[in-house]
C-alpha cells in the first residue's frame, strides 16, 4: 500500500468519538476493510489515520429481543448473519441478500453496517434492510440520534453522516420478524460480482407488501404501502414509477427496467405460492 | 507497531508500520512467501489465509488488525515435508497448472472442509467463489476437493463446468 497512515483501535465509544471529533476529515473508519483498503490502495482515499471500529466495546455481536428487535452492531459481518440460526428463520430476506454479496472471503470480513455506510446504490444488504424498515443509530461526541434507513442515503456514496459521526448499529424492528420475501440480483456471472440490478420484496405479518431496489437510482429505493394482495400490474407500476436507472458500463437503462419488472413478477409469484 | 501472532502453530513478534497489510506482513516481515498477491483488491483470492478459523483475503486486512490472532497459511499444510491429503488430491487431480492461485485455493478449501467435512459440488463452488484460476480450470479443482473429502469424482471430467 503506497499511502501511509496511522492505525488506531479505540476500546470505548467515548474514545472513538474523541478521535473522530479531533481528526475530522483526516480520519477514516475501518470495519471490514473490504471497501476502505481497496479505496486507499487505488488512491481514492488518503486518510491520515484509520480508526478500527471493531474493537470498540459494544460494537460486536448480533442480538435479538422482542422489545428492541434484531440489533446488528457495527462489527457484525455478512457471514455472521448467514450463520445465525434465528436470523435465517425470522429474517430470511436478510439471508437472501447476504448470500449474494461478494465472495466467501469478503463475507467473512465485510460488515452489514459498512455495506450501508458505504452508500453504494448497488449495495446488496440495503434492499432487505429497507424492506424490513430498519433504522440506524448514529452517535458522536455531540450525542446520539436514530435515523430510518430510508432517510439515511443522500446520493451516490453520500449519507446523512457528519464527519464526526459513526453508525453504532442497525436495528430491524421486531414487527418485521417473520416477513416473507426474497432477493433477486442480476449479475454477469453466477459467482462474485456487483449487481446490475437487485430487487427485494417482502410481505410482513400485517399484510403490507414492500419492495427494495438497488442500482436503479442514485440511492437504494423503497416502495412501500402496497397491499399484499395487490394485482401484480399495480405492484409493477408502483416500482417502475419509482426507479430511475441509468445506462453505464454494466447495463443500459432499458435492460435494467426490463429486469426489474421481470424480478418483481417472479418475486410476487414466489411470495404468493 | 509491535504485532504478535501465531502462524501455523508458531509464535511470531514483528515491528511493522501501521499501514502494512497482512499480505505484506506475511511475505516480507515473516518471510512466508507462499501466500501470493494477485489483484491486491479482494477480487481474486490468491492471498487467502485462515484468520481465527475464517478464510480471508490477506490483502484486505491490516497487520495491525491481527495482533493476537491465530493464522494459518499454505506453509502449514505439509507436515515434515509431506503434503497434506488436500494437497495430494490437488496434485493427483491435476488441479494445479501454473500454481499461482493454488495456495489461496487450498486455504479456501481447507476452511470449507473444516466447517463442512463433506461439501457438495454446489457448496465447493460457493466456498471457492472468491478464488480465481486463469489456467487450470475449475473442474479439476472441484474434483480435488471432492476426492480429499472422500467423495471420489470418478469419470466426471467436464461435468461440473
Amino acid at each position: 500500500m503506497l499511502h501511509q497512515f496511522n492505525y488506531l483501535a479505540p476500546r470505548t465509544r467515548a474514545e472513538l468519538h474523541g478521535v473522530l471529533a479531533a481528526e475530522g476529515p483526516a480520519a477514516c473508519l475501518l470495519a471490514g476493510g473490504t471497501d476502505l483498503l481497496v479505496n486507499i490502495r487505488a488512491g481514492f482515499m488518503k486518510p491520515r489515520v484509520v480508526v478500527d471500529a471493531k474493537k470498540v466495546e459494544g460494537f460486536s455481536g448480533l442480538s435479538w429481543s422482542e422489545r428492541e428487535g434484531l440489533v446488528i452492531r457495527a462489527g457484525v459481518t455478512i457471514n455472521q448473519i448467514l450463520r445465525d440460526a434465528r436470523t435465517s428463520i425470522d429474517f430470511p430476506l436478510l439471508v437472501a441478500c447476504g448470500r449474494d454479496l461478494a465472495s466467501h472471503q469478503l463475507r467473512n470480513r465485510a460488515t452489514v453496517v459498512g455495506n450501508i455506510v458505504n452508500a453504494s446504490p448497488g449495495a446488496d444488504m440495503t434492499p432487505a434492510l429497507l424492506c424490513l424498515r430498519a433504522h440506524v443509530t448514529i452517535s458522536s461526541k455531540r450525542g446520539e440520534r436514530e435515523v430510518p434507513l430510508k432517510a439515511f442515503f443522500k446520493g451516490v456514496k453520500r449519507t446523512v453522516l457528519a464527519r464526526d459521526e459513526v453508525v453504532d448499529r442497525i436495528v430491524v424492528p421486531a414487527a418485521s420478524k417473520g416477513a416473507r420475501g426474497d432477493y433477486f440480483k442480476l449479475k454477469r456471472i453466477n459467482g462474485h460480482d456487483l449487481g446490475i440490478v437487485g430487487v427485494a420484496l417482502c410481505v410482513d405479518r400485517d399484510g403490507e407488501l414492500r419492495v427494495g431496489v438497488s442500482a436503479c437510482a442514485p440511492v437504494p429505493l423503497l416502495i412501500e404501502g402496497l397491499d399484499a394482495d395487490a394485482p401484480a400490474d399495480e405492484v409493477v407500476a408502483a416500482v417502475m414509477a419509482a426507479i430511475k436507472p441509468i445506462t453505464d458500463v454494466r447495463a443500459s437503462k432499458e435492460y435494467r427496467r426490463h429486469m426489474v419488472e421481470y424480478f418483481v413478477r417472479r418475486l410476487l409469484d414466489e411470495v404468493r405460492s | 507497531m509491535k504485532i504478535n501472532v501465531t502462524i501455523n502453530g508458531a509464535a511470531y513478534e514483528r515491528e511493522v508500520p501501521e499501514h502494512v497489510t497482512l499480505l505484506r506482513f506475511l511475505r516480507e516481515y515473516v518471510g512466508l512467501a507462499g501466500t501470493k498477491e494477485g489483484c491486491g483488491g479482494g477480487e481474486c483470492g490468491a492471498c487467502t489465509v485462515i484468520l481465527d478459523g475464517r478464510a480471508v483475503n490477506a490483502c484486505l486486512v491490516l497487520a495491525a488488525e491481527v495482533d493476537g490472532a491465530t493464522l494459518r497459511t499454505i506453509e502449514g499444510e505439509a507436515v515434515n515435508g509431506e503434503h497434506s491429503e488436500l494437497q495430494k488430491a490437488f496434485s493427483r487431480r491435476h488441479a494445479v497448472q501454473c500454481g499461482y492461485c493454488t495456495p489461496g485455493m487450498v486455504m479456501s478449501a481447507r476452511a470449507l472442509i473444516e466447517r463442512n467435512p463433506k461439501p457438495s459440488v454446489e457448496e465447493i463452488k460457493e466456498g471457492l467463489e472468491g478464488n480465481f484460476c486463469r489456467c487450470t480450470g475449475y473442474v479439476q479443482i472441484i474434483e480435488a476437493v471432492l476426492e480429499a473429502t472422500g467423495q471420489p469424482a470418478a469419470n466426471q471430467e467436464g461435468s461440473h463446468a
